[in-house]
């Protein structure tokens, strides 16, 4: 009895010395873990970048850690920054610095659109939470908000503003026309000039052939058919096939093709997916009139609206 | 020396040390810890393969799960605005926040299975004969609370997952018959998943489900102890019926034989003789420390290597495309899709057949089976014995069913509920850029 107690005694024992090591050691990883984070490195680097462009005491003033652009009154919880250390320091930092440390470049948009008021994904899309790189830019399953990046506007045959232009008109939608917005402007321009209202309601106004298209941007993707889509299967390449030639898509549509060229149907599929549903307070909505003044040229101007085809790099 | 040396260690590792053997006695007796479990447990209880400790091992879910769940709730907001947001908040945000997230879910899907094995185990043993009976009732209910505590966790992230699987299950929870819309209407909050069906499932996961799995987790420990202990023993009592015994070794009543003298003299209760027995502490008190470490460390393990799942922001709008309930009740799923009968245009669905009469009859069966189990008595507390080859059979085959269901489900079945085989493509599922 006294042997079978012992190897009890000796057995238990053994494992649980192990499991209680091997414990210790898990937690040591959590720690690891918790310490070893993507954002470390640059946030070792900012400061001394900073040190080296002549900013000693805003070097030493850095404080390292989680940043983020908070305004809960659009949503908006954006740790991009935590990264994107150098966002606001283009008066100091050259333009030349790699990624993720880049300034943000200046522009005349940018003076109007403040960091502190609008954050980063408002523009950018992403997912403004995360803190690592992919859960940042590309965001998990189901994530229906992607960054516009560079190479998914390039995907799309669009240059990165012009695909951001679509996020401008979330609450430029009512602008006849806004400086700066070639895409979004040309697809107003055109989808006035093909009167799609008498097909189509938009706001309570149209004709009811067609479905409406108040909250176009909204649709789920997986219900479009993309039997006869050529190419990635998209909301945005449905689109674009669409406009182009609606009676390949949708072989029984009352559409008529309109034989866009590409570069319009991209502008119109950016105009369409820009009509979601906003949760924007009014103080967000620019007043329409103010952006049609300042489509006109003024000589103190330093816009020159050219409402053009081609996808302009900025 | 050496005595010098350990009474040194004792009076610098000790505030207090017994003067005698009374205050011994009673440094064991009146601790808390060294007084939830028997004075005594059998040697065939502590066997590991008998029941491989996974009673014990849920029981650590369970602890490890509110323990867990307590840290959330610190940062967990149920309400459809906040919700999403707090949990990407934990996830990259809030110290330790992914591995708790993590650990809470990895355990609560654990647990789900885990405590299914256990019942499984009970089952194979034979050990729900007698008065266990009533335990093995006590322990389906703690396995469907487990469920439904499992499933109102998972609308929590209010993420896309979430959402439309609750969509599912209680879609499924609407085809029961005269009370179905009911028990939706009242799961839900109203006639959709919203603000109301989120704070319900809130309330219900971290206050009312974990205190009756608690009340639930105690009366089974109570149990377990009222009926003499596991059903491995029944063998060694009813062998020692058969052997005519001498006049039965009296017991003190002075636990741990710590005091010297004879007290009040009882026959024992259990029949069990000294030498079937061993010291619940430290033996049992050590072992279940160890389980509980296993189990913690393979919990805090899967935190660190996998994510719990968290999709896209939920919404009502665009259903994935198939959207899946839980685990699970996948295999519920399953059962309705393919009891759902079409005539040319015209459909019979499946989800009363499949989604309530099928599992509420095996509900049923299982919930009754002590009373239908007629093998003879011998055949308890052991494994597979060959009297009860039939059942075992059966509920072996059913378990195997269910886990071809649940496997279909969740590995096989693709958009709009088709079976893709392993390597077979899937169609591409629409993105908008």
């Amino acid at each position: 009895m006294a042997d079978k107690n012992e190897s009890f005694e000796t057995k238990d024992f053994g494992w649980l010395v192990a499991m209680s090591l091997l414990f210790l050691a898990l937690v040591a990883v959590c720690f690891w873990l918790e310490f070893r984070t993507e954002w470390g490195p640059y946030q070792r680097q900012f400061p001394q970048l900073l040190g080296h462009y002549g900013k000693g005491q805003e070097a030493r003033d850095f404080q390292p850690g989680i940043q983020q652009i908070w305004i809960p009154k659009i949503g908006v919880t954006d740790r991009c920054i935590t990264c994107h250390l150098g966002y606001e320091w283009s008066s100091v930092l050259p333009a030349t610095i790699a990624e993720p440390l880049t300034p943000h470049p200046t522009n005349d948009w940018m003076t109007k659109h403040e960091f502190a008021k609008f954050g980063c994904t408002p523009c950018h899309g992403g997912d403004g939470a995360a803190t690592t790189v992919a859960g940042a830019h590309q965001g998990g399953r189901g994530w229906e908000d992607p960054m516009l990046s560079n190479a998914l506007a390039q995907q799309n045959g669009l240059a990165m503003n012009g695909m951001i232009e679509m996020r401008c008109n979330f609450c430029h939608r009512h602008d006849a026309a806004t400086p700066g917005m070639d895409e979004i402007n040309l697809a107003k321009v055109l989808f006035k000039k093909k009167k799609c209202l008498l097909c189509h309601v938009v706001e309570g106004r149209g004709g009811a052939t067609g479905p409406e298209l108040t909250y176009e941007g909204d649709r789920n993707p997986e219900l479009l058919n993309f039997a006869h889509v050529t190419g990635d299967h998209t909301m945005f390449n449905w689109n674009v096939q669409h406009l182009t030639k609606a009676s390949a898509v949708s072989p029984k549509t009352a559409m008529p093709d309109f034989n866009f060229k590409p570069e319009e149907s991209r502008a119109l599929t950016l105009l369409l997916m820009s009509w979601r549903r906003l949760t924007y307070p009014p103080e967000y909505i620019p007043d329409p009139e103010v952006a049609a003044a300042a489509m006109q040229p003024s000589p103190t101007s330093t816009v020159t609206p050219t409402p053009s085809a081609t996808p302009v790099a900025h | 020396m050496g005595a010098k040396f350990k009474a040194l260690w004792r009076k610098t590792s000790w505030a207090w040390s017994p003067e005698s053997d009374r205050e011994s006695s009673e440094a064991i007796v009146k601790n808390f810890w060294l007084h939830w479990f028997p004075a005594k447990v059998a040697r065939a209880s502590m066997d590991w393969n008998y029941s491989f400790w996974l009673g014990t091992a849920s029981a650590s879910l369970l602890m490890i799960l509110t323990v867990t769940g307590l840290m959330l709730m610190f940062f967990y907001v149920p309400s459809t605005e906040r919700a999403y947001g707090s949990i990407k908040d934990l996830q990259y945000a809030v110290s330790f926040g992914r591995i708790l997230r993590n650990q809470h879910r990895w355990a609560a899907e654990g647990m789900v299975a885990v405590v299914y094995i256990h019942m499984a185990r009970v089952f194979f043993t034979g050990a729900y004969r007698g008065t266990r009976a009533i335990n093995w009732v006590a322990g389906v209910v703690l396995f469907l609370v487990t469920l439904f505590l499992s499933f109102t966790g998972y609308l929590l992230p209010w993420d896309q997952l979430a959402f439309w699987a609750i969509t599912v299950g209680t879609s499924i929870a609407k085809q029961a018959p005269f009370v179905g819309p009911t028990i939706q209407f009242l799961l839900l909050g109203g006639h959709e998943i919203g603000q109301q069906t989120l704070l319900r499932f809130y309330v219900l996961h971290v206050f009312f489900l974990p205190v009756l799995v608690w009340i639930l987790f105690a009366y089974h420990m109570w149990r377990v102890r009222k009926d003499g202990g596991l059903a491995a023993v029944e063998g060694i009592r009813n062998a020692r019926v058969m052997v005519p015994k001498a006049t039965p070794k009296t017991k003190s009543y002075s636990l741990f034989g710590l005091t010297p003298g004879t007290s009040v003299a009882v026959m024992s209760s259990t029949g069990l003789e000294e030498s079937d027995q061993v010291f619940s502490s430290p033996n049992m008190s050590r072992r279940i420390a160890l389980v509980f470490l296993v189990v913690f460390n393979i919990t805090l393990l899967a935190a660190i290597l996998f994510n719990a799942p968290l999709e896209g922001l939920a919404n009502p709008s665009v259903t994935p495309n198939p959207a899946k309930a839980p685990w699970y009740f996948v295999w519920l799923q399953e059962l309705v899709a393919s009891t759902t009968v079409r005539f040319g245009g015209y459909t019979v669905s499946g989800a009363l057949l499949g989604g309530i009469l099928l599992p509420g009859f095996l509900l049923a069966v299982l919930t009754a089976w002590p009373w239908l189990d007629r093998s003879p008595i011998r055949a308890q507390g052991r494994w597979l014995a060959p009297e009860r080859k039939r059942q075992n059979m059966t509920f072996a085959i059913a378990t195997l069913a269910i886990i071809i269901l649940i496997m279909v489900g969740v590995y096989l079945r693709g958009p709009y509920w088709r079976i893709y085989w392993p390597g077979q493509p899937r169609p591409e599922t629409p993105r908008l850029y």
